[in-house]
């Protein structure tokens, strides 16, 4: 580990169930067990943000909760610097929020936690977190039931620097909010971005955001990486064929071209993957290789693909 | 011209709080053409499902009408009876919510609740209905239609329940649909699919549409014309291009600033706008944007601006950004 990786991941996956209940080995079954993450590899480095992109149950959640150590990996490594300090912000802003406490002391509790501050400077400190937020420090005594989603997620934010993080993690951090709320939080965001030089893990699945926040894009489907290069490479020239379509899939503000482009077919029973390539049942270049081979993720000259083959996916497939 | 589908003038709700009412809908004034595709758009709270809520009589106390009709292919609704409303509702008028839920019984089957609501609103026997409910779950693009119709809500997907309450809504032939934030729960990739569908069912069946969304993408792709929403009133209304591509009211381009997106030259830009929308009992006197707004003078605090019919493009404003003119 380098001194410039804040965070290593190695093949690291998670497998949930697997265990045979007692009707199962009664009946001799074989359990069925769920790979919600499948041997991702990549490494986080100081400074940076790197986004992660993908649909819901893709494993996104399960690889950040991982990375912020709350899940232990049931394969694979995750080498950390011991002495970093993490800290991680969650989409839900009204369920994150102990409601029997007040602000000041949500804010608070990773200055006590950590003994970052002496204690007659944590009042100070709380109220200079909470202007930085754009609350004011009276707000510091009310409870979280006063607040509207947008500024619950400020407190998030707040309590967040609070504990003086060398790297953050941020779970769908503005997919509850209105647009023009998400504009306010990811403009406080990016300012401590610049100002803090954060590193993070942004976790999303609305792909507008991750190009607007991330340096670096890891692309999830079905519990895997399938691709991760820096941000505008993922947009301008996409290696996988799933970044493609997820690219397209998204309607834009474009009302000249009013076409909308599904990615093909249905996502597969997770607990049921398909063999080979996990995207081959929806991928319109999928051959008989790609369910019969699981393709290497791949280092290329833009980044790392899971995809046997080199495929010109600058454009938008055709409608 | 021909007769709208939906005529709504000057709807007004309020809510009752300790024997004070607050607004909640002010005004709301706009028609829907046959075969049209109505886009409102707004923020959480604006009051867009609550139109919608409005039009089909299911407001309950504290919320409540205080002005406005409400015709619909030149029958007053507002003037209806409880019970003639119920027959509105489901048969003329179809609705699909957020939370495919909300619209399905958890305990009966799929194809009982499909056959029960053509069978309360068209002359089918039992068998017929069973045919159509087939043909409607074909047509909604649902894998295997005789499993479906077996099937009870909980044991299908999520993209899977909304088609059938896409089914649902349109089964019984209604005038109207109201779809409220159709794809808002979904994936990415499922809603592009279900987007996809909503788009045939309304090019092969002709019903007219009320879209209701937070989705500036969707109203692009979806919508001929739009009316926004903000705080309880529509402070602009245009057909979808000229909306998107020259708005008139600042709360429009400021919503179309806050949303990321590249530029024209590839730089992704996000402005947000200053503050947060007043919520009820809260609006000040005047513009209710116009603590958040960079244009606004001493009128703009004093008096409210009226939607101003400037022939189709049309907003509340009294110093509204000038539309470039598209040669």
């Amino acid at each position: 580990m380098s001194l410039d990786d804040v965070l290593i991941l190695n093949a690291v996956s998670k497998a949930y169930g697997g265990r045979a209940s007692m009707i199962e080995k009664a009946f001799g079954r074989r359990p069925k067990g769920l790979q919600a993450v499948r041997e991702v590899s990549f490494t986080i480095r100081k400074g940076e943000v790197m986004g992660l992109v993908g649909e819901s149950g893709c494993g996104k959640s399960t690889i950040a909760r991982m990375a912020a150590g709350l899940l232990a990996p049931t394969g694979g490594e995750i080498g950390r610097n011991a002495a970093m300090r993490e800290q991680m912000i969650f989409q839900d802003p009204f369920s994150s929020l102990n409601p029997r406490w007040r602000v000041r002391d949500i804010v608070a509790e990773p200055i006590r936690t950590h003994r970052l501050r002496p204690k007659k400077a944590i009042d100070e400190r709380v109220a200079e977190l909470l202007r930085q937020v754009g609350l004011s420090p009276e707000d510091g005594a009310k409870f979280p039931q006063a607040f509207s989603g947008g500024q619950r997620q400020r407190i998030s934010i707040a309590r967040a620097l609070a504990g003086e993080p060398d790297f953050l993690i941020l779970d769908e951090p503005t997919s509850a909010l209105d647009v023009s709320v998400q504009a306010q939080i990811l403009d406080l965001l990016r300012g401590f971005q610049a100002e803090l030089h954060l590193t993070s893990l942004f976790i999303t699945h609305n792909l507008p955001v991750v190009r607007l926040m991330a340096d670096r894009i890891g692309v999830v489907y079905l519990g895997e990486l399938v691709e991760l290069a820096p941000t505008e490479t993922i947009f301008h020239r996409p290696r996988h064929p799933y970044t493609r379509l997820l690219i397209d899939a998204a309607p834009d503000l474009d009302a000249t071209d009013r076409s909308l482009h599904p990615i093909p077919g249905d996502l597969p029973d997770p607990s049921d993957p398909p063999s080979g390539c996990v995207f081959r049942t929806r991928c319109p270049f999928a051959n008989e290789r790609c369910a019969a081979e699981r393709p290497e993720l791949r280092t290329v000259e833009t980044g790392q693909v899971r995809c046997h083959y080199d495929l010109d996916l600058s454009q938008r497939a055709a409608a | 011209m021909s007769e709208p589908v939906l005529k709504v003038r000057d709807l007004s709700v309020v809510l009752e709080r300790n024997g004070r009412d607050f607004p909640v809908l002010d005004g709301v004034t706009f028609d829907i053409a046959p075969g049209e595709v109505l886009g409102l758009v707004g923020e959480s709270g604006a009051g867009k499902s609550m139109t919608g809520i409005a039009i089909i009589d299911l407001l309950v106390p504290p919320l409540r009408r205080t002005s406005g009709t409400i015709a619909l292919s030149g029958e007053r609704l507002d003037q209806l009876s409880a019970k003639r409303m119920r027959r509105v509702r489901g048969k003329r008028i179809g609705f699909v919510f957020q939370d495919p839920m909300t619209s399905l019984n958890p305990v009966l089957s799929i194809g009982r609740q499909l056959t029960d609501t053509m069978r309360r609103h068209l002359p089918l026997t039992r068998g017929e209905a069973r045919e159509r409910a087939i043909a409607w779950l074909t047509r909604v693009g649902l894998a295997n239609p005789p499993r479906v119709f077996a099937a009870a809500p909980h044991e299908l997907s999520g993209g899977q329940r909304q088609r059938i309450v896409i089914a649902l809504a349109l089964c019984a032939e209604p005038d109207l649909l109201i779809a409220d934030e159709p794809t808002t729960a979904l994936d990415v990739s499922v809603q592009a699919h279900m987007l996809t569908l909503l788009r045939e069912l309304h090019e092969e069946t002709g019903t007219a549409m009320m879209l209701i969304t937070h989705d500036l993408g969707v109203i692009a792709k979806m919508a001929d014309r739009v009316a926004v929403f903000y705080a309880g009133r529509v402070i602009e209304t245009a057909p979808t291009g000229r909306l998107i591509g020259a708005p008139l009211h600042p709360y429009t381009a400021g919503l179309m600033q806050a949303t990321p997106a590249p530029d024209a030259d590839g730089a992704m830009r996000v402005r947000a706008i200053p503050g947060a929308m007043p919520g009820i009992g809260a609006l000040p006197p005047g513009c209710a944007f116009h603590p958040r707004c960079e244009r606004a003078q001493a009128i703009c605090r004093e008096e409210r601006p009226p939607l101003a019919d400037a022939g189709g493009h049309d907003a509340a404003c009294y110093f509204p950004l000038v539309e470039e003119v598209v040669s």
